[in-house]
């Protein structure tokens, strides 16, 4: 009994440290090799308060964790800075660990290498339970508030989260605190119930340790790392003569799962009773290979290690693909239920939830739905001077000139087609535009005020959004989520709120969130499709999901490019609708680059034609389909055209 | 007394150097931090030890070739099981770094396992190990380490500059894709990239077994190669050169400073750590760095 209460406790001290990697590395796609390290700032923290000032265990973990938090903030920010470049953080985090290993090495209050024996044993199975079941909870609601859905967003396309407005750096920051803060959380409750603590003890292997659970448990989950680091605890604890071959598992692990099946055990899905044959297959695992190594613990020392070994390997399997199968069977059996079964659990627990929430929200609180298809309230301003005014734009890539000198005014209100063949530069005005790239010379003025250097989410923020040529979802999302990431402005309470969850503030957002995004949903069609994962919609409706997701910006200006592309043409006859309908009814101005002619000539207000990074034409659709210069760049030579009809 | 310092960082130097070229010149191509480098350098020096002291008697030089060849098998070996599945699916570059992370562990934990944390210790290659030049002491070990470092970086660089291969592994730097395109079977130039980067990681092995000892966990001296990288900018390789002896020198000049009674050569891996930092804040793209733009 007492030994199956330290394997317990073990694994919740390592499954809290290891929510805390699945949020990093898991959701915001992060590396990080120094979790080992802040567990060890949390833990040393925490024992040195309660070892030699004798502070009660709570605040001496709360001051760990921030000990822990500042650490890595501090490694963290001068890597992160650099951006896109992960690279630097797993580097720069693998060298704080041996930094700081030296350091607890050799200051007298750590004891150098001795370590500190002899630590108050304050933390048992009990109350490190606890702090799991707290942890898991925080960090299910904060993956559920617009905070998480950010740090997802990231995780998934940096770059897309950056055209919606999503400052990397900060989120990325917030990420990396809440991580550390829950391995010094760890490191904490690990001094206090090991009662001795040593810089060697939060080494390498450490790292690996919980980097195995999460990797192999599922990036982008959080019940699977839970499950895995759990197994990763109990099973060296069965196979006891096996201890240095723990480590090479783990290594072959990471290698097998990222090469064969790289959302591991769970993906970006959670342990649930409507998936039982999963559930089955864990719970497989888990009894094959407790049988696997009872059966070895008794054979080996007879029959030596090898043949103990391979028994205990046939055994486990057998037992392991068994409960497969059952799983399955009862899966089938059950197939006409199952899915009730689950959205019935679901439904009580939301009922219950409910119930709580109505004992505390006022009713005029969740009442009142902003229609987030209600036009901004416009300055009447209009026409008297362009929305986006471009003046001598200029980029070059190397040796290439991608745009020369284009000038551009976008009076509010219309809609003007950006054409020309390919590789005529009109993508790079929109990444200049939106400021993905800097301008070389030139100018771009946004009512009134010059874009030129700023950051590109605060560009998006301030009323440009746009769509990309080559489709840039978070596929791994819903579709409703792509499109509540998108609200993120809107979220209106604060981080500890997200963390807990309030009924009161947070719920109330959430669901006008969610209606929001809904109606949006609604306004490209795709509200039958909420709950689908973004990925697997049909290219069209990728492209219109990716409309919604702009729209939720509010923008006043939106740049769409090539929506039409790989559309047939009854598709893109209903693009030309959609896009009629949302320029009419949110009052939206619009520029968008297609090669569709019907699409451009049937929308457009006036037509910009380019070739090679120079304005060769602009005027409304009958001159251009006239211009001479635009049909040579078109045709190459100069022909007589006839119009139709 | 300056003069030995300058000796000692150039030593150590030359040895980041070495370590550092490999891993930057994959990193160059595949866009990943290849972290099972140091496990392909550690394997190195185990070649080394296993035929010049455990198995056979061969002598020095051709057991150093032979370390460099094996060095060079294994690096592809490793790229064929753990990273070309993932290069050919374009898998994100956390997925690459994770699995080589793993091999690094497999192997590092896999020579515990199996030969044991033992050190062991490499036949002394001189009979008379060090000569005197102005008051200062040169190993004669640690100038035929530098000289021959020189020889394989010039080499390597010739290689780079003046051969087909080089000029393909040149271009796929730039854009892999666009080389593919034009006709180049990119498994053969990541294998010679990876036999290349292997081959020197072997020679960095057995130097690093001369100068000290052969353990499982000598390769994690590669994290200071990665940080005089990332000094001298990801992925360039006059940079990952001019980073590794630099950083050598820095260490070396730390190692003899005393601030009142702290012997500063303690904290040695501290102070690289933050040379890193603090760099990284100063100038994000190290010293040679090119900052890489993302084609939308």
């Amino acid at each position: 009994m007492a030994y199956a209460q330290a394997i317990f406790t073990n694994s919740a001290i390592y499954i809290i440290a290891a929510m805390g990697l699945a949020i990093f590395t898991g959701y915001t796609g992060l590396f990080s090799l120094g979790h080992a390290a802040f567990m060890a700032a949390g833990a040393y923290t925490a024992a040195i308060l309660t070892y030699f000032y004798h502070w009660p265990l709570l605040p001496a973990l709360l001051l760990g964790m921030i000990v822990s938090v500042l650490v890595s903030l501090v490694v963290g920010y001068p890597t992160l800075r650099v951006k896109l470049r992960s690279d630097y953080l797993a580097i720069a985090t693998l060298g704080f660990g041996e930094a700081l290993k030296v350091i607890l090495e050799n200051l007298d209050l750590t004891q150098g290498a001795r370590g500190l024996p002899g630590i108050q044993k304050l933390a048992g199975p009990i109350n490190t339970a606890v702090w799991m079941v707290l942890t898991i909870w925080v960090c299910r609601n904060f993956l559920r508030s617009t905070y998480g859905r950010k740090i997802i967003a990231i995780g998934q396309d940096p770059v897309a989260a950056e055209m919606i407005g999503i400052r990397l750096l900060p989120n990325q920051m917030l990420s990396l605190g809440f991580s550390a803060a829950l391995a010094g959380l760890s490191g904490g409750l690990l001094a206090h119930y090991v009662t001795f603590i040593q810089p060697a003890i939060f080494s390498m292997d450490l790292s690996s340790l919980l980097t195995a659970g999460v990797v192999c448990g599922g990036m982008g989950s959080l019940t699977g790392p839970i499950v895995a680091t759990a197994l990763f605890v109990v099973v060296p604890e069965l196979f006891r003569g096996l201890a240095l071959w723990r480590l090479v598992l783990y290594g072959v692990l990471l290698v097998v799962i990222m090469n064969l099946r790289p959302k591991g055990l769970y993906g970006h899905e959670e342990l649930n009773l409507g998936n039982l044959p999963k559930l089955f297959l864990i719970i497989g695992l888990t009894v094959g290979l407790t049988i696997g190594a009872g059966i070895y613990n008794d054979y080996a020392p007879e029959w030596g290690t090898v043949p103990g070994l391979l028994l205990a390997a046939v055994v486990g399997l057998m037992v392991t693909v068994a409960m497969n199968y059952a799983g399955r069977g009862l899966a089938r059996l059950l197939r006409p239920v199952l899915p009730h079964l689950g959205a019935t659990w679901y439904r009580g627990f939301n009922r219950i939830v409910r119930l709580f929430e109505g004992l505390f929200s006022p009713r005029e609180r969740t009442a009142g739905t902003a229609g987030a298809v209600a036009p901004r309230p416009q300055a009447n301003v209009a026409a008297a001077k362009p929305l986006l005014s471009i003046r001598g734009l200029r980029k070059h890539f190397g040796g290439v000139i991608a745009v020369d000198g284009v000038d551009l005014d976008v009076w509010p209100g219309q809609i003007v087609g950006l054409i020309g063949p390919n590789g005529s530069g009109k993508t790079t005005v929109f990444n200049l535009t939106s400021g993905v790239y800097p301008i070389d010379s030139g100018a771009v003025t946004f009512e009134g005020r010059a874009l030129a250097g700023q950051p590109p989410t605060s560009i998006v923020l301030g009323g440009i959004s746009r769509t990309f040529q080559n489709i840039r979802l978070f596929s791994s999302m819903t579709v409703l989520e792509n499109v509540q990431t998108a609200l993120h402005t809107a979220g209106d309470y604060g981080l500890l709120a997200a963390f807990v969850q309030w009924p009161w503030t947070v719920r109330p957002t959430e669901e006008r969130l969610r209606a929001r995004a809904m109606e949006l949903l609604g306004v490209v069609e795709l509200q039958a499709f909420a709950d689908r994962v973004a990925g697997t919609l049909p290219y069209g409706l990728q492209r219109k999901l990716e409309i919604a997701r702009a729209l939720a910006l509010q923008p006043k200006l939106l740049l769409l490019d090539e929506p039409a592309a790989g559309m047939n043409p009854q598709e893109s006859l209903d693009l030309v609708e959609l896009i009629k309908r949302i320029h009419e009814r949110m009052q939206l101005t619009v520029v968008l680059i297609e090669h569709h002619m019907d699409v451009v000539m049937n929308l457009c207000d006036r037509i910009a034609v380019l070739n090679f990074g120079k304005k060769i034409a602009e005027g409304t659709p009958d001159e251009i389909q006239s211009n001479p210069l635009v049909l040579e760049a078109y045709l190459g030579q100069k022909v007589e055209y006839a119009p139709q009809g | 007394m300056v003069l030995q310092t300058i000796i000692t960082g150039l030593s150590i130097g030359s040895i980041y150097a070495l370590m550092a070229v490999g891993y930057s010149l994959v990193f160059s191509v595949l866009n990943f931090s290849n972290f099972a480098h140091g496990a392909i350098i550690t394997l190195g020096a185990y070649i080394a030890w296993a035929i010049m002291v455990q198995f056979f008697r061969v002598p020095f030089l051709p057991a150093l070739l032979l370390s460099i060849l094996g060095a060079g098998i294994l690096a592809f070996l490793n790229e064929r099981i753990a990273y070309s599945t993932l290069r050919r699916r374009r898998a994100p570059s956390l997925y690459l770094m994770i699995s080589a992370m793993g091999v690094a562990i497999a192997l590092q934990n896999l020579l515990y396992a199996t030969i044991g944390a033992k050190l062991y210790a490499l036949p002394p290659v001189f009979a008379q190990d060090s000569f005197e030049v102005g008051g200062a002491t040169i190993s004669r070990m640690d100038l035929f380490a530098f000289v021959f470092s020189v020889v394989a970086i010039g080499l390597l660089h010739c290689c780079l500059m003046y051969t087909k291969v080089g000029t393909a592994i040149r271009a796929a730097s730039h854009d892999m894709e666009m080389v593919s395109v034009l006709g180049v079977n990119l498994d053969v130039l990541v294998a010679v990239l990876f036999l290349i980067a292997g081959g020197l990681g072997g020679m960095a092995g057995v130097f690093m077994g001369v100068k000290y000892m052969v353990y499982p966990s000598m390769g994690w001296i590669t994290n200071k190669a990665y940080i005089g990288a990332v000094i001298g900018g990801l992925g360039s390789l006059p940079g990952a050169i001019v980073g590794g002896l630099l950083l050598g020198l820095l260490e070396a000049l730390v190692s003899v400073t005393t601030i009142g009674s702290v012997q500063l050569s303690t904290y040695r891996d501290v102070f690289s750590f933050g040379i890193l930092s603090i760099l990284l804040i100063v100038r994000p793209t190290g010293l040679f760095g090119r900052m890489v733009e993302e084609k939308l």
